[in-house]
């Protein structure tokens, strides 16, 4: 369909919009970060910055607890996306590859744990853990990550498993490679794409995750950076440079993830635009 | 699923899908399902030390919490905030999602980093939104007031409704892109010659939109409003973090106050009977939207 000037004014305008809407806010954290404390409360606020300093990022590497909580969510969040590919790639096998008897059943189950309020599960397994001694480990914050990771992260593997042919395994199951490894050798380096998308999935779920991480873990040693950052907070009083500070270094690391991986996640959202 | 029969033997895929699914399904059950039924057993239970069980107390925790005015006001605010955040996300997610679908210089980076609310952590959000409407050095009053909206600074969460709607907005800004994604893939199913077939007739892009668009996108959006509906009734962190409930209990939601029960007060029988009506209404509320707007998806 060829388009009319004013059908691609309409168009710039949106999509301008569009950016504005998501990036502005983006901006103005990530540049006042380097202003200087009396330009960031300026009651005339700048789009661009007058001054430049480091001082909120050193005071935040050096004197703030936030070096450790930022470790702490590497692990966790790490930790909880391996764990998520791992059972995920099993549980996609059997869903999307094996005939079973149940099969179509426990995978509807799965899909209804989201019906449920994730408060509901918070008490008893506060209560759980406790008893079995698992409160303010890091151990707790994987188990549940994970959790509610997985899940999601098998829908998203149907459309992952869905674009192989399964001509490809049956080929070489005749070349008379063995079922362990067909999927090793064939199937693992195909999927690449979704383990991509569930990885950078189950990395951000947990990377935010902070209801849990308040309430599981005790310590301040064993913060992740959502309760700590949060903790920042309150602490000072409101020194927004050093918060604008630790704002941007805790989206570093998902906006490098996603420059790496982020169309596979996309892709996996969206069903069948994998090619 | 494709249910192809497969040629090697079915006793052994028996076998391997045991194996495989033994411990995906074994971490579920222990995390979601037993807790769940943990949850009915501690509110039935009167219980005033963590780690004890408590001596069963029946209905007890059920006939307070639902005899108290609190329970059905914070009832009444996640309503509110439910309908809400559906009503802003949807109109926010079809626009973008619509601009995203046609062709233009950079619509495949844009497609992919839409979603970057998203992808930052909750607590980020909170910090950029305080600070964008604090009245310190925030841009948005500056903004509004350029803009002509508003003549004189406002207080973004000086009262309940003003508290609230301010929560609704951030939480679309961070969620609406998500929508939107799903929302394109539902538009790029549509096939084109369809609308091809309608401007030869002469159809406008309104007319082709009312026609063709809304109509085909309906089975999407009826998937993305029941999970819209159980994510966003789930919200707790961002609330939590901007306004605690406040002011005077204004965006108090279920989760806020099932949390300051458990974790303030340590009413974990009162708290845990809380979460169990809330979850039976959430799964009733699923099945009632899925039952109710599921017969226009016939016409696909």
């Amino acid at each position: 369909m060829k388009r009319g000037p004013l059908s691609w004014l309409v168009l710039a305008l949106a999509v301008f919009a569009l950016a504005f809407v998501v990036l502005a806010p983006m901006w103005l954290v990530g540049t006042s970060s380097f202003k200087l404390p009396r330009e960031i409360i300026n009651r005339v606020p700048t789009w661009f910055p007058h001054s430049f300093t480091l001082q909120h990022y050193q005071k935040l590497l050096q004197t703030s607890a936030f070096p450790t909580y930022f470790l702490n969510s590497v692990l966790v969040a790490a930790s909880s996306a391996f764990v998520t590919v791992i059972l995920a790639l099993m549980a996609g096998y059997a869903f999307f590859r094996l005939e079973f008897r149940g099969r179509d059943f426990l995978y509807r189950l799965i899909m209804v744990a989201y019906a449920f309020p994730s408060i509901v599960i918070l008490i008893p397994i506060y209560l759980m853990f406790a008893k079995v001694g698992l409160i303010d480990t890091d151990l707790a914050l994987v188990l549940v990550n994970v959790t509610f990771a997985l899940p999601f992260s098998i829908w998203m593997m149907r459309t992952f498993f869905a674009s192989l042919p399964r001509e490809l395994e049956e080929a070489a199951a005749i070349d008379g490679a063995g079922r362990w490894k067909t999927v090793v050798h064939v199937l693992i380096p195909l999927l690449r794409p979704g383990i991509a998308a569930i990885a950078i999935f189950a990395f951000v779920a947990s990377w935010t995750e902070y209801l849990f991480a308040s309430v599981l873990i005790i310590s301040d040693a064993k913060r992740t950076l959502p309760v700590g950052l949060s903790g920042i907070i309150g602490q000072y009083q409101i020194d927004w440079g050093l918060l604008l500070a630790g704002a941007s270094l805790s989206v570093l690391p998902v906006i490098v993830f996603f420059a790496f991986v982020g169309r596979w996640f996309v892709a996996g959202l969206t069903e069948g635009a994998v090619k | 699923m494709a249910s192809k029969p497969n040629s090697s033997g079915r006793s052994d895929d028996r076998r391997i899908a045991v194996l495989l699914l033994a411990l995906p399904l074994g971490l579920l059950a222990a995390t979601l399902i037993v807790p769940m039924i943990s949850a009915i057993n501690i509110s039935l239970r009167d219980i005033r030390v963590i780690g004890s069980d408590g001596p069963f107390a029946g209905f007890d925790n059920y006939a307070r919490v639902l005899t108290d005015g609190t329970f059905w006001h914070a009832l009444g605010i996640s309503v509110v905030w439910v309908v809400g955040n559906a009503v802003v996300q949807t109109i926010l997610a079809l626009t973008a999602a619509l601009v995203l679908n046609e062709k233009f210089p950079g619509v495949r980076v844009a497609r992919v980093w839409i979603i970057l609310t998203w992808i930052i952590p909750t607590v980020v959000v909170v910090i950029i939104w305080r600070w964008l409407l604090s009245p310190s050095g925030g841009m948005v009053n500056p903004l509004l007031i350029q803009l002509g909206i508003i003549d004189r600074p406002m207080g973004f969460f000086a009262s309940g409704p003003a508290a609230m709607t301010s929560l609704i907005l951030i939480n679309s800004w961070r969620w609406f892109p998500f929508v939107a994604i799903m929302l394109l893939a539902g538009l790029q199913r549509i096939p084109n010659d369809i609308y091809e077939a309608a401007a030869v007739d002469g159809a406008g892009a309104v007319a082709r939109f009312r026609a063709i668009t809304w109509p085909l996108l309906q089975p999407t959006l009826l998937v993305l409003t029941v999970m819209g509906t159980l994510l966003s009734f789930n919200v707790f962190d961002i609330i939590w973090l901007l306004t605690a409930g406040g002011p005077a209990g204004g965006t108090e939601t279920l989760p806020v106050l099932i949390y300051e029960t458990a974790f303030k007060a340590y009413r974990m029988g009162d708290a845990a009977a809380m979460s169990v009506v809330a979850s039976v209404l959430m799964i009733g509320l699923a099945l009632v939207l899925l039952d109710r707007l599921a017969p226009k998806e016939t016409g696909r």
